[in-house]
């Protein structure tokens, strides 16, 4: 795979935003990458070479300047990277690390949208029963109920709380509707990771992330990870459920204007479901975010 | 990029029932559909939630759904009529859809910015058209209008001459250009229009000045003459790039105001006596558009006496042009109702305010049972006719004095089988038939809901039997026709205005906003449900009491703003940097 | 035995066979392809059913099949019992189910090619596909809009469907994933509203229904 880009999306100044250069992010799937291999992915504008030497090692330059090399980490089955000196280390989720999970990518897509509407759509829940018809929603249950919102003031993330909505099939494991509880949280403004009920274990969650590869103010490419308290399905069937709902999500992203996220609350329309919303939105004001956003005034 | 004036954006034709036809005009895309009722409407493509294109949403054939969260928008007002996320609510007037003009001519559908009037007037163009099949062309408007000069075709009579035989002669107008086609005796006349979607791509609109006998011949002709002059345009112009970024202004902040104002002045276009003791109105705007009626909304009617009185719209989903009440005569009423019965005659002015939701329908369930006492009937009319469009279950139980007592009895009568009317029954054998009712539907319909509106008496038995049967408190709801207002136990509270001086009273059941509002001051206000920010005022003195979702909880304790749609005082007395 | 489909979830071709057996009430099982990520077509074990590494493919009983069209073709003919999404005895219109099965074919090259770009990063000349696919567009949108003044429905003929629907839609009412706009092709988006409205009619992600749900 070979990811070349759209005309607009090289450019450079378009990705000039001191905060998100500052930030790591995801560059390509380890299972995408091949010994000995080349590759090249574009983020924030900057066309970036990944090679994974014999030994398995990776390294990441600018395609424009190889001896500018980039810092390189792999967590999530990513490889990640930054453009600037990272300022923070990229957020850690403990359960990810435990041993009795399926840890599955369920892979990559390109969506043109910019990656704060992704993250948004995945903090939503009133869009399920006509998004994810009779998978994760149904009609008429539609209500959002009341739920809580914070920040968190040691780790700065935004976590969404006490969150339940009633779903037909939840996962891949479910064979009934259930009430299904979530908890939403925003380690990063461009990833968010969400906590939600499996039928396999009651005490604990499984976890779906969504990790967005900002290209352009307006592209992205999304990583869909999974830590998952399922011993039974296949990789192939469990990818398939998360495509489906990814699959299902991108035409409505796509159709949203503007693409890029617009933090002035009353450009659009808010309302008490979108609480969560609310806060992700006022967290990337106070956070100085510029790519992928239209800054209130 | 010419903005203003008259352009065609469709062919009627387009418009095919339950679509929705996706329009572009100066790079503004709208979302252009037509109603059941015929009425078309023409929006900008945007829900007002999250930004998503209505063009890909749904048209119920009176209301355009949201593909994302399922939000409605009433045709004619372009004003949402239903939030899914929160059934028990009832959306705020100011999310109301920006719409644009729209008019049917010549076979073509128009709309424009800052126009008035209809479009222009085409001499050539009498009763017998035929809109020609209309092609796109990558080439901004200036372009093709120009080519259009040039343009050849054959007339109906000759269709098979060679098109360098035919005299042509073109005369350019204002926003047309006519071509005339003639040989050999015969002629034939195509008006053409240039549509521009945005400022690289136009769509050529022409209609033929007659109505030929071979129609598809005459359109394959055209069809295949005007593809060749694209072609030719094309070859001229600078490549268009292959992707278009949406054609869609960035949306500019909408500080909405609450709609038409407090009063809204209408006529009395029809009146008739829809029972023996029920007149029935029907009013229309003396300007502009009436705000969407919701079911279960009502409004304040002001009689020319001064009284003030309120009563439910019955309207159903797609009448937006007007509203319709039930006004029953009351003899010991206060003389409100015998004034509308006795004086108030079709033609007549009367003021009413905009419409008010205490008594919202939640749709969240697969069966609604609405129990109507004599007119409490109105509210549920305007309920029932919502569920039926959405093709849920309902059963509508009207309870009357006496066979002729029904009011709107064709309106009962189109609900077939749904509807039962109970005739006559004693106080008894009412509540007999109320537990009748609440015990079967309990039984087959676990997860309905129950609307009920009549009399108290009648409503205290509808609460106790429901409680008895085992309907949980908040399945069961109610309207108490004496008392339309929302009941709101919140405490009264007083605010001061600091740089006014002023000193105004927070009655229950009123927003802060409102009463702001009424002083004159003038305040900005969007969701009306505090989760955008807009209405917020600064607080010097006083402990607000928040209900927003709105504001930072470090804002919320530090207690200096406050979202006046919602929040509201803990202390008796709050101060306003006002 | 039950039919089985090798299928992948987001692939248009293998979405032509799922709708064709949905509209046709036809049992089946569906074996999922691991196409991306971890292109499980190109696997051994997946080349022993198709040596061209593609999906769809077919079982029936001991028949075998790959290439969408052909699936379409075979289960209209071996389960369609009306004869309705397949006629096979007037020549004109065999012909012009084959002439729209071609299209569908150049639609593959062109709208699907840019889709594939876009979600999966193929290295292909997208802005050359996406004029491609506009170029067919304009040619379909003609066709369309003749066959309504015709008081016509569908790419054919006859009153009824043909498999030549099934074949074209889904590039089609996926293109704007690919970059490709349908804005300037009324006849086209309303023949996608009819073609949605078919009894049996059956989505898959990125395709909305006609309702709400
Ligand atoms: N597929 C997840 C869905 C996650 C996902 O891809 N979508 C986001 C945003 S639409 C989400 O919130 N999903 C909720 C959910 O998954 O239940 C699941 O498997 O259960
Ligand atoms: S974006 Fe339209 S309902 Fe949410
Ligand atoms: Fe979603």
């Amino acid at each position: 795979m070979s990811p070349t880009v759209s005309p607009g999306e090289l450019d450079e100044r378009a990705g000039v935003d001191p905060v998100a250069r500052g930030l790591w992010h995801p560059l390509v799937a380890v299972h995408d990458l091949r010994r000995g291999q080349q590759g090249s992915a574009v983020l924030l504008g900057v066309r970036l070479d990944y090679t994974m030497a014999g030994d398995g090692s990776v390294s990441v330059c600018r395609s424009d300047d190889h001896d500018d090399r980039r810092p390189v980490q792999i967590a999530y089955e990513i490889v990640w990277t930054c453009l600037d000196e990272p300022a923070t280390p990229l957020f850690e989720t403990p359960e990810a690390l435990e041993t009795d999970r399926r840890i599955v990518h369920a892979g990559t897509i390109g969506v043109h949208v910019s990656a704060p509407r992704a993250v948004e759509n995945f903090l939503d829940m009133a869009h399920f029963p006509y998004v994810h018809t009779d998978i994760l929603g149904a009609e008429p249950f539609t209500e959002v109920e009341e739920y809580s919102v914070h920040v968190d003031p040691d780790t700065n993330e935004v976590w969404a709380t006490d969150c339940v909505f009633w779903q037909p099939v939840a996962a891949t494991t479910s064979t009934e509707g259930q009430m299904t509880d979530y908890r939403y949280r925003v380690p990063h403004p461009y990833c968010v990771v969400l906590y939600k009920t499996t039928p396999v274990d009651p005490d604990r969650f499984d976890v779906i992330a969504l990790f967005c590869r900002p290209i352009a103010p307006d592209r992205i490419e999304a990583h869909m990870f999974l830590a998952l308290l399922d011993a039974d399905n296949s990789d192939a069937d469990i990818r398939r459920f998360q495509l489906t709902i990814f699959g299902q999500d991108k035409p409505i992203l796509e159709n949203q204007f503007p693409k890029e996220l617009p933090l002035d609350p009353r450009v659009e329309t808010p309302i008490r479901a979108d609480k969560v919303a609310i806060a992700y939105r006022r967290w990337l004001s106070d956070l100085g975010i510029t790519h992928g956003v239209i800054p209130a005034a | 990029m010419t903005v203003g004036g008259w352009q065609p954006i469709a062919a009627l034709d387009d418009l095919a029932p339950r679509h929705v036809f996706q329009a572009s005009l100066d790079g503004q895309e709208l979302a252009v559909w037509r109603a059941d009722s015929g009425e078309l409407n023409a929006w900008e493509n945007r829900c007002l939630h999250r930004g998503v294109r209505l063009s890909i949403g749904f048209n119920n054939g009176a209301e355009l759904l949201c593909r994302y969260h399922g939000w409605r928008y009433a045709t004619g007002t372009a004003g949402c009529t239903y939030i899914p996320a929160h059934p028990a609510d009832a959306p705020a007037r100011t999310i109301t859809n920006r719409t644009y003009p729209i008019v049917e001519r010549y076979g073509l559908v128009w709309s424009g910015r800052e126009v008035d009037g209809r479009p222009e007037e085409v001499a050539e163009l009498g009763a017998h058209t035929l809109v020609l099949r209309a092609l796109p062309v990558w080439a901004p408007r200036s372009f093709v209008l120009d080519a259009l000069v040039d343009h050849r075709f054959a007339p109906n009579e000759g269709l098979d001459v060679d098109p360098a035989e035919v005299e042509m002669t073109c005369d350019r107008r204002q926003g047309s250009i006519v071509l005339t086609a003639a040989h050999g005796g015969s002629s034939s006349t195509v008006v053409y229009w240039v549509q521009s979607l945005d400022a690289h791509t136009s769509v050529i609109r022409p209609v033929l000045a007659e109505t030929p006998d071979d129609v598809i011949a005459v359109l394959r002709h055209h069809a295949r003459a005007l593809r060749e002059l694209v072609d030719r345009v094309e070859r001229t112009v600078p490549s268009r790039s292959v992707e278009p970024q949406g054609p869609l202004e960035t949306p500019v902040v909408v500080e909405r105001s609450a709609g038409s104002g407090p009063h809204i002045e209408v006529r009395v276009r029809r009146k008739w006596w829809t029972a023996p003791d029920v007149a029935a109105f029907e009013l229309t705007p003396l300007a502009g558009v009436l705000p969407t009626p919701q079911p279960g909304s009502h409004i304040d009617l002001r009689l020319p006496n001064g009284l003030v009185r309120q009563y439910s719209l019955t309207n159903g989903p797609g009448e937006s042009d007007h509203y319709r009440i039930g006004v029953k005569l009351e003899v010991d009423g206060g003389g409100g109702s015998t004034l509308l019965h006795d004086v108030v005659t079709e033609g007549d002015v009367l003021t009413i305010s905009g419409p008010r939701n205490g008594f919202p329908l939640r749709r969240d369930t697969e069966h609604t049972v609405l129990i109507a006492g004599g007119i409490g009937l109105t509210p549920l009319l305007a309920m029932a006719q919502a569920i039926r469009l959405d093709r849920r279950g309902f059963e509508l139980h009207v309870f009357v004095r006496g066979e002729d007592a029904l009011a709107f009895p064709d309106v009962v009568e189109s609900f077939g089988a749904d509807a039962t009317v109970h005739v006559a029954l004693s106080p008894a054998q009412t509540a007999g038939r109320i537990a009748d009712v609440l015990v079967a539907a309990r039984a087959s319909h676990p997860g309905a809901l129950v609307y009920a509106c009549g009399p108290a008496p009648m409503l205290d038995v509808v609460r106790a039997t429901a409680a008895a049967a085992g309907w949980a408190d908040p399945a069961v709801h109610f309207e108490y026709f004496s008392n339309h207002h929302e009941i709101d136990d919140s405490t009264p509270f007083e605010v001061a205005l600091a740089r006014s001086g002023t000193t105004l009273e927070v009655p229950a059941g009123t927003s802060l906003l409102e009463v702001l509002r009424g002083a004159g001051v003038a305040l900005p206000s969007s969701c009306e449900k505090g989760a955008c920010g807009t209405c917020a005022v600064p607080v010097i003195d006083g402990t607000p009491d928040h209900h927003d979702v709105y504001l930072r909880d470090a804002e919320r304790a530090a207690n200096t703003t406050m979202l006046s749609c919602v929040s509201r005082a803990r202390s008796d007395r709050l101060v306003l940097d006002l | 035995m039950t039919i089985e489909l090798y299928d992948y979830v987001l692939s248009a071709n293998c979405y032509k066979v799922r709708l064709l057996l949905s509209l046709l009430e036809v049992d089946h099982e569906l074996r999922t392809v691991d196409f991306h990520p971890a292109r499980e077509h190109r696997s051994e074990a997946f080349r022993r059913i198709n040596p061209m590494g593609h999906i769809p493919v077919l079982v029936d009983d001991d028949v075998v099949l790959r290439d969408a069209h052909a699936i379409l073709v075979y289960l209209a003919a071996a389960h369609d019992p009306t004869g309705r999404w397949y006629p096979t005895t007037d020549a004109r219109v065999l012909g012009e189910m084959g002439q729209w099965v071609s299209f569908a074919e150049a639609l593959m090259s062109s709208a699907s090619a840019a889709r594939l770009h876009v979600n999966l990063g193929y290295d292909l000349d997208v802005e050359a596909a996406r004029r491609d696919a506009h170029a067919l567009f304009r040619v379909l949108d003609d066709h369309l809009w003749f066959q309504e003044k015709a008081g016509r429905t569908w790419l054919c003929s006859p009153e009824h469907p043909t498999i030549a629907d099934i074949a074209v839609f889904p590039d089609v009412v996926l293109s704007e994933e690919g970059g490709v706009s349908r804005l300037e092709y009324p006849a086209i988006r309303r023949w996608c509203d009819r073609v949605k409205a078919v009894p049996g009619f059956d989505v898959m992600p990125g395709v909305f229904g006609l309702g709400m749900s």
